[in-house]
């Protein structure tokens, strides 16, 4: 490590650090989205398309896998549930609730952190690591702008398409799970979704992914930046960025869950 | 100063680095006016690229003022710091392309933050690489071209917007006598482009020989010498330290 570019701070000082620096990168992409609307900025499109790719359309395949996995799993549950129970609207509404509000934006926020923001993170660190940060900044670029404001940009647009998806996806392999074993006519399906969601809810749950998408790409931003000029700060930026961002995710949706 | 004296493009003033109880910079005084081109030379670990660092206010000084076209860099806020450095052009010892970026992309992160038209930033590109010799390698990427090549993407990158200082820090490091000749002389064509200031370490003393004749000595972080060639020789003949920094021999 060279002079000027010391180890992070240890401890809470090192916390006071982490949050200064999320708190200097949301301001910075603030700032660019601002020029960029007022026209004194452009947006830079090939490194938004690279992050609208990892953090969206290439793992569209497999979030779709996943999302009729879980709803054919979902569907078997509640067609266990079903047999035993003679509630019907009660165990339906329960499983739409469950899909919608909880595991597919926690789902879509576990798979956009491990793709998007492990990248993010990567870039980042390796751009340190390999001078290309000093090559940022002494043209007078602001580094965590140039990086995080595409990829952010990215990883909420592509974070709410993809709730959408999944949630539809899932709610239909669940009522064509039901539909198909158990013969459960459409007319109760709807009237189930009508009403276990209301607007409010909807609107919930897919911002939910938007706020997940935020906090992954600061944890991101101060991970890949902290990753120093050791090579072997990337793998941990990468390590640490998905654990931080899986423990911030169950944290946020708790918090929101809990909210009065 | 008296009024006739140009405000300096740079200027160290008793500037002093300390890392790790080390003393790697130690009262150091430089002045650069406009126009003038200035050699650093030393021996691996004089400190001439931590000189550049604390230049470009990659870092900060323990002591001392760093002033850059007449401003104090030591502790300028981000935005001001942006602004006076897309008023030099830098190249660091290493490289710092962007990799994932084609030459054409990397040539256009500097002009981003001025106010032209996508036209005029294709045009301003062109225009570099025809100058730079380095037609026809805008859809490369950096990995793909010899350190001679990206030597020339960086001095283009560098120049394309315009500016008044270039800090170049290892003028000629891992080119063979060839591409570094020919990168030196792409330098000194642009001098007639534009009024340029510059700032070079190099391990040569003859680097820039055919552009500038003041050269400066720097070991441990002591600035030994600083004049033109000429003194250069006279002070070697006098001075033990420089005749065994210079010739590798006492």
């Amino acid at each position: 490590m060279g002079p000027g570019r010391r180890p992070p701070f240890p401890g809470s000082i090192g916390w006071l650090e982490q949050l200064g620096l999320a708190w200097h990168t949301l301001r910075a992409c603030g700032d660019l989205y601002r020029r960029i609307l007022v026209g004194q900025a452009r947006l830079d499109m090939p490194a938004f398309a690279m992050a609208l790719r990892h953090a969206g359309l290439s793992i569209l395949p497999a979030i779709t896998l996943v999302a009729v996995a879980l709803g054919m799993i979902l569907g078997n549950q509640t067609q266990a549930v079903l047999a035993r129970l003679d509630l019907p609207g009660l165990a339906l509404l329960s499983m739409v609730y469950l899909i919608v509000m909880e595991l597919v934006p926690v789902l879509v926020g576990i798979l956009v952190a491990g793709r998007a923001g492990v990248a993010l993170a990567v870039r980042q660190a390796t751009l340190g690591v390999s001078g290309e940060i000093d090559g940022l900044l002494v043209q007078g670029v602001d580094p965590l702008s140039f990086t995080v404001g595409p990829a952010l940009l990215a990883m909420l647009l592509m974070s709410f398409a993809l709730a959408v998806w999944t949630t539809v996806v899932t709610v239909l392999a669940a009522f064509l799970w039901l539909w198909n074993l158990v013969g459960l006519s459409p007319a109760l399906f709807v009237a189930a979704l009508q009403q276990a969601l209301t607007p409010g809810d909807l609107a919930l749950a897919f911002g939910k992914p938007l706020l997940f998408a935020l906090v992954i790409a600061l944890i991101a931003a101060v991970q890949g930046t902290l990753a120093g000029r050791d090579p072997a700060g990337v793998a941990r930026a990468a390590t640490r960025t998905m654990i931080g961002a899986v423990v911030a995710i169950l944290i946020i949706d708790l918090v929101l869950v809990l909210r009065p | 100063m008296t009024p006739s004296q140009p405000t300096p493009v740079l200027e160290l003033r008793k500037v002093f680095q300390h890392v790790g109880g080390r003393c790697l910079l130690n009262a150091v005084d430089l002045r650069v006016d406009p126009g003038e081109w200035l050699l650093i030379i030393g021996p691996n670990g004089a400190g001439k690229s931590l000189l550049i660092r604390l230049v470009l206010g990659l870092d900060v000084p323990s002591a001392g003022q760093v002033r850059l076209f007449g401003e104090d860099i030591v502790g300028l806020g981000d935005r001001p710091m942006r602004a006076l450095r897309r008023r030099l052009g830098a190249v660091l010892q290493g490289g710092s392309l962007l990799e994932d970026m084609t030459v054409a992309e990397n040539l256009l992160v500097p002009l981003r933050s001025r106010p032209l038209t996508r036209g005029e930033m294709a045009r301003a590109v062109r225009l570099v690489l025809t100058r730079l010799q380095l037609d026809g390698l805008e859809n490369h990427l950096p990995r793909s071209l010899s350190l001679g090549q990206r030597r020339r993407v960086e001095l283009a990158r560098a120049l394309i917007h315009g500016p008044g200082l270039i800090v170049w820090d290892g003028l000629t490091d891992g080119l063979d006598p060839v591409a570094a000749h020919e990168v030196v002389a792409l330098l000194g064509a642009e001098r007639e482009h534009q009024n340029l200031t510059l700032v070079a370490t190099d391990n040569r003393p003859d680097a820039l020989s055919e552009y500038t004749s003041r050269i400066a000595v720097l070991d441990q972080g002591r600035l030994l010498f600083d004049g033109c060639r000429a003194d250069l020789e006279s002070a070697m003949a006098e001075r033990l330290e420089l005749r065994y920094l210079l010739q590798g021999r006492p």
